[in-house]
């Protein structure tokens, strides 16, 4: 019943959500689509939350998708024992670095007054979230080892499952609680973010790369 | 020859009373919202000062601008690789303290205190968090009249000699009412990565489209001027807008309307596209000159022909051969661009003010041998500081302009006491006698329509879908938090 709740009903919901009401958002009221930046008001502690933060969930999140996009290579990469292991110390690192970074995103939150007035209850569900979702990541990283390898060949053949419309759960249904935990924070955390200030890092500019400097608009050509 | 059409304000600083009713009408009509509260698109500054937001001038701190890098120009602050590994923290965004924290005053306790021993007081609050403020820290024109000069002043990075400020006798001051420069190379269009800046092609106005800017905030560190700001509520960039909706109308800025002292011209220039990085690359003394280069003359055939081409229209060619900055900037070359050395090419241009004339038993000033005037080594407010400020250090080209002013001065005063005057000193100054009465009718009697030449915009020529799309600054949407 759990189980078919978290790796059925979670993730259909969250991709339906997040296919569905991205691009309604954007269309419909892009004023909206912003990171909602506090450093204006709160610059120095923002510093080593908004950084650490970042550079340590962009890069873990990445490999995430890596596994789930190229399986085969990463196997092979992998199965090489020391890369395994200079894999999982980096990934780990990075986890603590973003555990770091959100814990003081979140105190931050709760110690400046000024952020009072731009702090909302989904500012609030999302630093919680997150927090909650990288310390899990944390706990499965280092009592579960060899995340990075087993996960290709549990969660991943899973999610593929899931992607094709046949829903193979048996992959995942035997892992212990924090798993499903780390599986449900993610799903929840998909379909919350085309309704919250997450969506900010689903617009990243590349334009700019190539474009000249100065950008011009005629009305009239 | 890439003929572009540009609106450009001068400001004559030499009739500027620092009244501030700009930075009021600005305020009333575009920043009264929230997250906007400390927004100032028009302020104006005393000089010396360290102005709003505080030391914005000082790029060692700010890192806005360009540099000329070899033979190419970057942006001071960062390249397009680190842009994408800053975008999570802006090391260089000017902060809250340097501006100031936006206050208000709590009328209703004037009525509401209960009754008491002593008179109840209006408290400030802050209009972020909305708690008491104490003790106000600051505000929008704190250093105003040189008040603590002896703190801000003395950190105008212009000043040569900072003892100066300490000196009662030499001390000086003039005020710089400040916009966005709309510049020919804007550094805030340059660094915005997701491409929500850009300047307009028929008058050159920067804007942000509200829509496409994703709130990274790089603008706001990467405008020299500090002209860009970022709204606390809706989480992205605002800047002044030139008062498009007016000026598409022929009327001319809210700022500009409402001045008192009438010190400002709008009106249109004829530039080449295609020669402003070149001429960005010049020495700082040689920018002034490169500017007035970049500037074409809208009565030369050639430039006509190709403005055509390029589909500015006979409309805003007539308004360009009448623009009152044409002749302030280019004809006269008494206009000088604010800080060019920041290599944004502004395009707002300022008159430096001549030094008051001053009684010729003070011991401090020799004057000069028509008696009326310091010498122009002598003037109470120094040519260092004018050139630091407005010619990139070339205090050549302040002086020919002082001189010019003197001439007009000497002259008028000389035609008002039906004196003889002598020829030499208009000349000397490169006046002629028709030039001087122009640009006499320009300083002082020159009505509404001399003093702004602003065409049109032919709403007609749009397609009719864009148009249907421009509905100006998308303030009917809602943003984020309670209304
Ligand atoms: C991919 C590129 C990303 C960029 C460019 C980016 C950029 C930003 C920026 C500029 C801020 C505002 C910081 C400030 O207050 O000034 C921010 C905040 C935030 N970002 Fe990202 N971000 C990215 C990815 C992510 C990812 C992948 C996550 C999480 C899964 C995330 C979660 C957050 C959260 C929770 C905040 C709010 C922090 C707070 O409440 O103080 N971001 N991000």
């Amino acid at each position: 019943m759990l189980n078919n709740f978290i790796f059925i009903v979670l993730p259909y919901a969250a991709l339906a959500l997040i296919i569905f009401v991205t691009p309604y958002r954007y269309f419909s009221n892009r004023l909206t689509w912003s990171a909602y930046s506090t450093q204006f008001l709160e610059r120095k502690t923002l510093f080593w939350g908004a950084n650490p933060w970042h550079y340590g969930i962009i890069p873990v999140l990445a490999a995430h998708l890596l596994g789930v996009i190229f399986p085969g290579p990463m196997k092979a990469f992998l199965g090489n024992e020391f890369n395994l292991l200079v894999f999982e110390s980096i990934g780990l690192a990075l986890g603590l670095f973003a555990v770091f970074g959100c814990l003081i995103l979140t105190l931050r939150r709760v110690n400046t007054p000024l952020l009072k007035r731009v702090t909302f209850a989904s500012d609030w569900v999302l630093l919680y979230l997150l927090l909650a979702q990288s310390l899990t990541g944390v706990y499965v990283a280092t009592f579960m080892r060899w995340g990075s390898q087993w996960y290709l060949h549990t969660a991943v053949p899973y999610l593929w499952s899931l992607l094709t419309f046949n829903p193979q759960i048996e992959y995942v249904t035997d892992f212990p609680l924090v798993f499903k935990l780390h599986a449900a924070g993610a799903f929840v955390i998909v379909a919350l973010l085309p309704f919250t200030k997450l969506v900010h890092m689903l617009y990243l500019p590349f334009d700019f790369l190539k474009d000249p400097p100065i950008l011009y608009r005629w009305r009239t050509k | 020859m890439n003929v572009r059409a540009q609106l450009v304000m001068v400001f004559n600083l030499d009739k500027c009373i620092g009244c501030h009713t700009c930075s009021i009408s600005c305020k009333n009509i575009w920043t009264d919202r929230k997250g906007a509260e400390y927004m100032w698109w028009n302020n104006v500054e005393t000089k010396p000062g360290v102005g709003y937001p505080q030391k914005w001038e000082n790029q060692d701190k700010f890192k806005g601008g360009w540099v000329v890098e070899g033979r190419k120009l970057r942006l001071r602050a960062m390249g397009k690789g680190p842009t994408l590994l800053n975008m999570f923290f802006q090391p260089n965004m000017p902060k809250l303290d340097d501006y100031y924290e936006p206050f208000d005053f709590d009328y209703s306790n004037l009525y509401k205190a209960p009754p008491g021993s002593d008179q109840p007081v209006a408290e400030a609050y802050s209009q972020i968090s909305g708690e008491r403020i104490e003790k106000i820290a600051s505000g929008p024109n704190w250093d105003d009249d040189l008040s603590g000069s002896q703190v801000y002043a003395v950190e105008d990075v212009n000043l040569e000699d900072r003892k100066i400020v300490e000196d009662y006798g030499r001390m000086f001051m003039h005020y710089l009412p400040r916009i966005c420069n709309h510049c020919l190379n804007p550094a805030c269009v340059a660094s915005c990565p997701s491409r929500a800046l850009y300047k307009r092609g028929e008058d050159g106005v920067v804007l942000v489209d509200q829509d496409v800017c994703k709130g990274w905030r790089f603008c706001t560190s990467a405008c020299p001027y500090k002209k860009v700001y970022f709204n606390w509520q809706s989480g992205k960039a605002e800047k002044c807008i030139f008062c498009f909706p007016r000026t598409e109308t022929g009327q001319c800025n809210a700022c500009a309307h409402s001045c008192v002292g009438r010190i400002r011209h709008v009106g249109v220039l004829l530039y080449d596209a295609d020669r402003v990085e070149a001429a960005l690359l010049k020495p700082d003394d040689q920018l002034v000159a490169a500017h007035r280069e970049v500037i074409l003359n809208p009565r030369d055939p050639q430039v006509r022909e190709a403005a055509r081409k390029n589909g500015v229209s006979d409309q805003w060619l007539e308004a360009a051969e009448k623009s009152p900055v044409y002749a302030l900037v280019k004809e006269f070359a008494v206009a000088l661009p604010l800080h060019p050395e920041f290599r944004t090419m502004p395009m707002a241009y300022y008159i430096p003010s001549l030094s008051p004339v001053i009684s010729s038993g003070a011991d401090l000033h020799e004057l000069a041998d028509h008696g009326t005037f310091p010498l122009l080594e002598k003037m109470r407010a120094p040519i260092g500081f004018l050139a630091s400020l407005l010619s990139g250090g070339n205090q050549e080209i302040i002086a020919e302009i002082l001189r010019k002013q003197i001439a007009l001065r000497l002259f008028k005063r000389a035609g008002n006491l039906g004196q003889p005057i002598e020829e030499s000193i208009l000349k000397n100054a490169g006046l002629d006698e028709a030039g001087a009465n122009r640009l006499y009718r320009l300083f002082t009697i020159g009505g509404y329509t001399e003093r702004n030449v602003i065409p049109t915009q032919q709403r007609e020529e749009l397609d009719s879908h864009q148009r249907k799309g421009a509905s100006g600054f998308g303030i009917l949407k809602k943003t984020r938090g309670p209304k």
